[in-house]
Parts: structure tokens; sequence; C-alpha cells
């Protein structure tokens, strides 16, 4: 999910602050806003601001700690990161019991295990779509139209965040059906997929092997993504794991070729292989097409790469790429085994 | 694979080839007398192959029998020598007739590759021999037989690999030839249609076998169910896959190591402990995928119940 918290908290407080000028003229509002950049990031206090406001910048603060800092972290400031991160999501369900994302962040991977996440997730679907409906169509009264699409956007994206972490979480679960109708019905309502939806699908139709569901979704591509092609790393790997499945082991050496080609250092990330925990609040924010990006679409194949009954722990998929890559870039590959070495015995 | 007995009919009909024709009862009495000392029989070289081959599958089965008294190390290093042992018996055997497909099926496999390179080597292997070209039932030709376990051995190799669409294209055509489906590639399709999600396929795989349901089955439409979120219907399917047979919850929570098939899988009486075993091992990659599966099914209070009666009655660890 690319979902961006800092400025969606931005544009939260720009809203309500655009509000409170509306009654005065309008030569000084222009002025008025001008300070507001400045104010925003200095002095954020002095903005006006509901409680649902402070429990947003509060989920802020806690995606800050622990999606961007708690998986570099030492392992002794890992334990303070979590409870910092723990506490800002408490005071912002307490300041805003309506907070569906801080709701959704303490049931997070590392606080739960699977089954129990999806269970919750579920159990309270349907009364934060009706939250969140809800405050859209109020959003949606505002007299001044560009400002009521953004405001009811705003509203609805924790219901977007919720069913995106659902569709994340059944894919791990191995309910790789129920991925699908996830993204279809995120897709109805985000028919731009603001949430990267798509690339999670395209992992679910690897699964299940559903060659025409993944050629689907990449001729779709051009309505729900007209500024990137299909070639992220997501939908690569996607295509070069049915290749693999159906033994076109040539088809599959090609598509491997094209992720060297457009991602750096990717030989090292194919072999590496390392497993990130899925941000709590969304999918972490990451440059397109960048080694990171990269990381990012290894870690989240983890589910198509770990399968079968491999020797090696890397699953089959992981260790014929793994192979693969060792012949196409004997340095690279040796670089990441020296890497995992070093982080299994220095638990990092 | 009963060596010895497949070896004892292909005597027999060489032998009623060479006669010309024979009765049935005078067939039956042949066959009794190859039974009795099949090797006097022996006179083609794929005949002899297949001594071969018997004999070290033989050597091998005695071989297993001290590994409860070796440690880890020791046990790895002994596995190693007598897989590698047999593997050199079937070239042997292979040496005497290039068309001996099981020894070269069990030689392949007794190089414990991984789930690629295994697959690799039995397609090429498959490019060689030729499919059986057989009236009815290809399993009731003897001499089809070979052919039949090299396309088992392809089907359960491609579960392994997580191919399951190509688990099932090979299922299919291998029950299309032999219907009567002796390998049990059904099974291996049931745990594949369970991983894609594919209830329709999987119904329609059981009504072909009428409905009559198996331990690998049962264990298969529970995984099924649970992964479309059907969690009443898992769970009752769950019970199904452990009433069907003693010790069945024991072995999905406490999985054995099995030895690798060689050539296929071993007999194990129906709705046995031992075949649930099996089951489980077979299971093992769609299980694998559904990471809560077995926490979901621990925390069936009956399943814990039975699997540690079983443990107690049996005296197995708990």
């Amino acid at each position: 999910m690319a979902f961006d918290p800092k400025r969606e908290d931005y544009q939260r407080l720009a809203l309500r602050f655009a509000h409170t000028l509306d009654a005065g003229d309008p030569a000084s509002a222009t002025h008025s806003f001008t300070s507001f950049g400045r104010r925003f990031a200095q002095d954020r206090d002095s903005l006006p601001q509901s409680d649902s406001d402070r429990a947003f910048h509060l989920v802020v603060q806690a995606t800050d700690l622990l999606d961007y800092q708690l998986p570099f972290a030492s392992e002794d400031s890992a334990a303070m990161l979590l409870s910092r991160g723990r506490e800002c999501l408490e005071e912002a369900l307490s300041l805003d019991p309506n907070c569906h994302d801080a709701r959704r962040m303490l049931f997070s991977p590392t606080e739960a295990a699977f089954d129990a996440r999806h269970q919750f997730l579920h159990e309270h679907e349907d009364e934060v779509g009706a939250a969140c409906s809800a405050a859209a169509k109020t959003a949606a009264e505002d007299a001044e139209p560009e400002r009521a699409k953004l405001a009811a956007d705003i509203a609805m994206r924790p219901y977007l965040r919720w069913i995106a972490s659902m569709a994340e979480v059944s894919l791990v679960c191995g309910r790789n059906r129920e991925t699908i109708s996830l993204c279809e019905r995120l897709f109805s309502l985000d028919p731009h997929d603001a949430a990267d939806a798509r690339f999670t699908l395209a992992l679910a139709y690897a699964k299940l092997e559903d060659d025409q569901g993944l050629d689907a979704l990449v001729t779709r591509y051009s309505q729900l993504s007209p500024y990137r092609t299909p070639d992220d790393g997501w939908v690569l790997l996607s295509q070069l794991s049915l290749a693999h499945k159906r033994n076109d082991l040539n088809a599959a050496r090609q598509i491997l070729g094209r992720l060297i080609k457009i991602y750096p250092n990717c030989e090292y990330v194919l072999v590496r292989q390392s497993e990130l925990p899925d941000g709590a609040f969304a999918r972490i924010l990451v440059t397109p097409y960048s080694e990171d990006e990269m990381i990012l679409a290894v870690s989240e194949a983890t589910v198509i790469l770990q399968e079968g009954n491999d020797m090696t722990g890397r699953g089959v998929l992981g260790a014929w790429l793994a192979r693969e890559v060792t012949a196409l870039n004997p340095e690279a590959a040796e670089a990441a085994m020296r890497d995992m070495r070093d982080a299994r015995e220095g638990g990092f | 694979m009963d060596a010895r007995e497949e070896l004892v009919q292909r005597c027999a009909i060489r032998r009623r080839e060479k006669i010309g024709t024979l009765s049935d009862e005078g067939f039956a009495e042949l066959v009794l007398a190859v039974r009795n000392d099949p090797t006097a029989f022996v006179d083609t070289p794929s005949e002899e192959a297949l001594v071969a081959l018997a004999t070290a599958l033989a050597t091998y089965e005695q071989s297993l029998d001290n590994d409860d008294l070796l440690d880890d190390d020791e046990y790895t290093a002994t596995r190693k020598r007598r897989l590698s042992a047999l593997a050199d018996a079937c070239d042997r055997a292979t040496s005497v007739d290039s068309g001996c497909v099981d020894a070269r099926l069990v030689s392949i496999l007794a190089h414990d590759l991984g789930p690629d390179d295994l697959l690799a080597q039995l397609l090429e292997l498959r490019e060689k021999v030729d499919a059986p070209i057989v009236d009815g039932d290809a399993w009731s030709d003897v001499f089809s037989r070979p052919s039949l376990r090299l396309d088992a051995a392809i089907v359960r190799t491609c579960l392994d690999g997580s191919r399951f669409k190509m688990t099932l294209d090979r299922a299919e055509k291998l029950m299309g030839s032999a219907p009567s489906d002796a390998l049990g590639a059904r099974y291996t399709a049931a745990l594949a249609y369970a991983r894609l999600e594919d209830e329709a396929g999987f119904d329609a795989l059981d009504a072909r076998f009428g409905h009559r349901g198996n331990t690998w089955s049962n264990l298969a439409r529970a995984v099924l169910l649970y992964k479309l979120g059907r969690m009443s219907a898992a769970r009752r399917a769950l019970r199904g896959y452990c009433e069907l047979c003693a010790g069945a919850a024991y072995a999905l929570l406490k999985p054995e190591f099995v030895e690798i098939y060689l050539p296929d899988r071993p007999t194990a009486a129906p709705s046995s402990f031992e075949e649930a075993v099996l089951a489980v091992h077979e299971s093992e990659p769609i299980i694998a995928d559904v990471p809560d599966f077995i926490a979901w099914a621990q925390s069936q209070p009956w399943l814990e119940q039975s699997a540690s009666q079983f443990a107690d009655k049996n005296d197995f660890d708990w």
C-alpha cells in the first residue's frame, strides 16, 4: 500500500485550516495560508485541529517508529521502539475511538498470529466501512468541490488500508481466493489503486497458478495504474513463478533477466531474499524501481519463493533463483551469502 | 512395488508365450511353479535386470533395520551410504538391460535430489520410455507398470516442487491410462486441488472414485475448506480425517520423517496409522502453505485428546 502518512497528516490539517479561513476576507486568507506550511512544520499545536487529527498525527509517529525505524533497529532498541509505538497508538485510540488505523496497527503482525489478525480484521470490517463511508458523506458536503473531494477521499482511506491489510493477511494465511476477492472489492472503491493492492493480487494469482487471471491483471494495469507499467517486482516475480511452475525454465530465465535489467543490485537482493515484516500502517514508501522496492517485492513474494520440499530452506523457487543468480553474477551472490551468514551470527 | 511378484508374473507370461497356448488352469499352475523359484524361469536380460533390482531393494530394506540405534551424524552417513549403494546396484541392473525402467527410476530417486533436479531427470527418462499401448487399464499389463510408476513419481515430484497444475495434468493422464489407480495418483491430485483452492475439481475427483474418501482426501478437504474460510465445514472434515484411521490426529500433530519412496508409495493398510503418516508426509507442502492450520487443528480439544490417547496406548512420545 503506497499511502504516505505524513502527507495525509498535512492534508488533514490543511483542510481544517482552510475551513477556519472561510469566515474571513479572501486577502487575509491567502496571507494566512502562506504561513501554514511553516506552522505545520514548526508549531503544529498552534494550528486548529480536532482530536481525530491529533490521533492521526500519533498514528504517523507510530508508523515512523514501527515501520521505518524498527526493521533496522538493534535488538536493544527494538523493544523500546515497539513500546513507544504502542503507546502512540493507544493514545490515538483514547483521543479518537474511531481511529481505525490505530486499532488495526495495534493488531499488527508483531502482536498476533496470522489467523487471529485475519479474524479481527474480518470481524470489524463492516463497522469500519460504515464509519468511513458516513465520514466521507459528511466531508463531501463541503461547498467547495475540490476540498469536498479531497476530504471525502481522506475519510475513506482508513477503510482502504483496512481492506488492503486483509488482502495481505489472507495471502499469508494461504487463503488466495479471498485475497483476490478483497483486491477486487478494493478496486471498486479505489479505481486507481492508491493502495497498490495489484501487487498483492499478482502474488495471489501466482499462488493459484492462474495464468489467465495474472494476464488479465497485467492488461488492467493501464486503468489501475496509468503511471506505472506492469513491470514491477511483484508482477514480474509472479510471472517468473508461473513459468517455473510450468517447468518452462527458459521463460523463467528471461523474466529474471528483465528483473535484473530493471532493478539496481537485483542479483544481491534475489540471493539475499530478506524477509521483512509487513508495514503496520501500510506498505512502506519506497522509490519505484529502486533496490528498496525490489527488497519489498522479494520479501512479500516469500509466499511463492518458500514453497515446496526444498532441502536448502529457501523453498523450491527461492533455491532456483539463488542458483541461477549465482551462475550469472557470482560476486553479488557471494556478497549476499556473506551478509546472510553475518546476519545469522550477529543477530541482525 | 512388489518386485518379486511382478517378476513371477513376467516370467510366467514369457514362458506361456514360448509354450504357445495354455489354458487358464495351466497358466495358474505355471505361476505357482515360477513363484516357487523365479530365477529358474529367468531367460531374458529384462527379467535378469528385474532380479537384480529386486535383490537391491531387498538389501536396502534390510539395511533400514538398525537406524534407531544411530545418532544423527551416524544416521546421515549411513543413509547416504545406503542410498548410494542402492543407486549403484540399480545402475548395474541397468547395465544388464538398459530398458529396465524401474532400475533407472530407483537409481534417480536414490540420488536424493531436490524437486527441480529430480523432475528434470524423471522427465528425461520419461522421454526415453514408450508409454504403454494397452486396451483397457494399463495396470493390468505387468509390462506397463514400470512406465506407470515413473508417471506416478513425476506426479509426486511435481507436488513436492509446488507445481500444482502440472501435478494435476500428469495425474489426470496417469489415471486416464490406468483408471484403477493402483498407484494412488488420486491422493496426490486431491492435495493439489486443495492447494489450488479448486473445490469443483476436488469434488469431481471425489465423485469419480465413488465419494469413498481416504486418508489423503479427508485431510486435503480439511485444508481446502480452511483455505476457503468455511471453518465449521473444515472442522467437520478434520474430524472425518481423524475418525477414518487410528492415530490420524497423532500423525498430523507429530509428523514423522518418511524415507524417499523407492520407487513408489510404501504399502500401508487402508485407514491405518502407517497410512496417515504417509498422507501427512505427502501433505507437508500444502500444510506448510497454511501457516496457522496446525495450530488451529491442535486447538480442537477432541483432536488433541485423540492424539494423546493414541500416544499413551502405543507408548509414543507426546
